[in-house]
């Protein structure tokens, strides 16, 4: 296995972990703010197939992820009105959701499957031009992989150096009490799902905007489900989450790097190791007592009515 | 008490329009609606505002039509069918999974009154089968698969010959000697398209290889660019593919700067302004109105039928800018042989992976064993099963 087969394999991983990251993040906003949102697949793929058809109409990708990003946002607002105002349990609304954005990005992407886009300028980070190993076409990457420096530095800093992260992550504790203090729940929570959205059309964008540059019915292939597990890897810190990301998009692009190098096994079982690997990272982290959820996670906040 | 009146009754309206709106024709626009199928004893209520259709037909599709590949190709024909025989109706529907929906969609359609059913896709074989042997007065013609009966038919291309062309071509414009596929499933036809591709280039550039890999789905479009990512990064430099739509493959091997080969519709090229070579797509217009006319005619025999390029099935697009003479000249050879009937593929001795021979010196892999193949020729990289 060459240098630049591994370099191969980190180029994929970055490339197919970008969007899974995007919607990580936004699901560990959702969980610390005490939401679980099953219904991101539904979302992704709303958001993947309004930013494309966007992308395709105005040909600029650029105002596609813009459009990507509101969609996800009226998306999760939605969710929240189903779970935050009309007080639904949470599990069956994000899975209603999930259906719901079935059929919706199907509707929404239908005259635009073999349509053709202007896609993202892929390109070397500026300063990485001059060393050789990284300098070949696997390292050129488009703007929103580049942009998720600044963003998990931004999401760190919203969530433990700020009054409305510190707020967030009281009503995930215990709204009640949040309350008490002087915090209005529903409406962080409110606030909180919007910027999932935003965050989840972002990831989307990527997927078919940046990378795929194509739009399919059900393209994200359980994208949202790794995301809500990656969550619970990363032990709900936005940083980890990069591990998380990285780890399952490297496993995808190991597999088929096996298989481009005439590996033994057949091809049915080497497509099981992204899954089998996110299982087993589940198995081993899963709950230790110092990093445990957000408690009130999951809890339809009542009210005090 | 009040707010649970209105949610409640905002949510039933939802779901109604919601049904309503469902209730619709699923499918793209079709000629008016017609007064029921003859039932002799009952007579018609109402006079229909215009003539029943000669035909009903019904089109299964696994994916969408409009994917640029093999979902546009199989609708591009039924589209000419409507062109040359204008009094047929056509019903289609798209995304039909290949299981029991398939068989529930058939159903539906046959109650609509179809009496020839197109099921395009590989895996819609068997769900076809069960519709039809409940319905001998209903004709099926199913593509790429192998099952027949009095009232089903199997009809296809010859892609490997349409292969072995194009591995001449991806032979002469290499500059590493390797080839890239990617492929949907490791199914037996989509084996033979990668050993007659390989074989194709090897008969130009014996040092050719050809690499595999597989991304488990007809179309999982970003496990398609993460494969086309991981075979050039292993160094390829043309790359083809055997799944749905060749649109993912093609502009990521674009966007790396490689070259691209086309398969399932001709639709593919505009993907590939610069780095296009060549590719086939599949033109079963022709057919498949002789099909119809036949069903209409009442002279419809159960056929096996693989057509090729001389037969007017497939056709093969233009050359991309970076395409030389020389390899043009060539590869007009060898379409030439191909046309003319005296190109013979799998013609032995040929060699699998491991240094088994397959097929001896002196004979020829067969249609129905290229249908059955587990084995990959010597050349290529990548696991058949």
């Amino acid at each position: 296995m060459s240098l630049l087969s591994i370099l191969g394999v980190i180029s994929s991983a970055i490339f197919s972990g970008t969007s899974l990251l995007y919607t990580t993040w936004g699901e560990i906003l959702d969980e610390r703010a005490g939401i679980v949102n099953l219904g991101l697949e539904g979302v992704l793929l709303v958001s993947a197939s309004t930013g494309f058809a966007v992308a395709a109409r105005s040909g600029n990708p650029y105002i596609g992820v813009l459009a990507a990003m509101l969609a996800g946002g009226l998306m999760n607002l939605l969710f929240g009105f189903m779970v935050i105002t009309r007080r639904a349990n949470q599990l069956a609304s994000g899975l209603a959701l999930m259906f719901f954005g079935f059929g919706l990005s199907a509707l929404i992407g239908k005259p635009y499957t073999g349509t053709m886009i202007k896609g993202m300028p892929r390109f070397i980070f500026p300063g990485l031009a001059g060393i050789p190993a990284l300098s070949t076409s696997q390292f050129k990457f488009d703007v929103l992989i580049y942009l998720a420096v600044p963003i998990t530095i931004l999401i760190w800093w919203l969530l433990f150096r700020t009054r409305w992260g510190l707020s967030l992550r009281a009503v995930g504790e215990n709204a009640n009490t949040a309350f008490a203090a002087g915090y209005n729940p529903r409406l962080i929570q409110y606030q909180t799902l919007f910027v999932c959205g935003l965050l989840t059309g972002l990831g989307a964008a990527h997927l078919s905007i940046a990378w795929t540059m194509t739009w399919a019915e059900y393209m994200t292939a359980g994208r949202g489900f790794i995301a809500v597990a990656l969550v619970i890897f990363s032990k709900w810190h936005p940083v980890r989450a990069i591990a998380g990301a990285l780890l399952f998009g490297g496993a995808v692009a190991f597999q088929l790097l096996l298989q481009a190098m005439g590996i033994a096994i057949s091809p049915f079982l080497l497509d099981t190791i992204p899954y089998i690997l996110t299982l087993l990272v589940l198995i081993a982290w899963g709950g230790t007592r110092r990093h445990a959820a957000p408690a009130s996670l999951g809890r339809v906040y009542q009210g005090s009515e | 008490m009040k707010n649970k009146l209105i949610h409640s009754t905002l949510a039933i309206v939802m779901v109604a329009a919601v049904l309503l709106a469902a209730c619709g024709p699923a499918a793209t626009p079709v000629p008016l609606e017609t007064s029921a199928p003859v039932e002799p004893t009952v007579a018609p209520t109402e006079v229909p505002t215009e003539a029943p259709p000669c035909l009903t037909i019904g089109a299964l599709y696994v994916g969408s039509v409009n994917d640029a590949g093999y979902n546009q190709a199989m609708h591009d024909g039924l589209m000419e069918v409507q062109n040359n025989i204008p009094c047929v109706k056509i019903i289609e529907a798209e995304n039909i999974w290949e299981g029991p929906a398939a068989e529930t969609t058939m159903e539906t359609m046959i109650q609509e009154g179809a009496s020839l059913i197109f099921a395009t896709s590989f895996g819609h074989q068997e769900p076809a089968m069960n519709v039809a042997k409940k319905h001998p007065d209903v004709i099926f013609e199913h593509a790429g698969g192998w099952m027949m009966d009095a009232n089903f038919a199997n009809f296809y291309g010859k892609p490997p010959e349409t292969f072995y062309l194009m591995g001449v071509a991806a032979g002469l414009m290499t500059q590493s000697n390797k080839l890239g596929f990617v492929a949907a499933m490791p199914l037996g036809w989509t084996l033979t398209f990668v050993n007659s591709f390989e074989l194709g280039a090897q008969s130009v550039n014996p040092d050719a290889e050809t690499i595999v890999t597989f991304t488990g789905s007809w179309s999982d479009r970003a496990k398609e660019a993460a494969a086309t990512d991981a075979l050039i990064n292993q160094g390829v430099d043309v790359v083809t593919m055997h799944v749905d739509s060749p649109a993912t493959v093609i502009q990521t091997a674009e966007a790396r700067g490689v070259y691209s080969i086309g398969f399932q519709s001709l639709a593919a090229q505009q993907f590939a302004p610069e780095y296009w070579i060549s590719g086939a797509g599949f033109t079963f217009g022709g057919l498949m109105t002789g099909m119809a006319q036949d069903v209409i005619d009442g002279k419809w025999e159960p056929q096996f039928i693989r057509c090729g390029v001389a037969d007017g099935c497939m056709a093969i697009a233009p050359f991309g800018p970076k395409v030389p003479q020389e390899v043009q000249d060539k590869f007009n050879a060898v379409l030439a042989e191909l046309e003319g009937g005296t190109l013979v593929l799998f013609k032995g001795p040929i060699v699998d992976q491991d240094g088994t021979i397959r097929v001896p010196e002196g004979e020829v892999l067969s249609d129905e064993d290229m249908g059955n193949v587990d084995w990959f020729v010597k050349g290529v990289i990548g696991q058949p099963k």
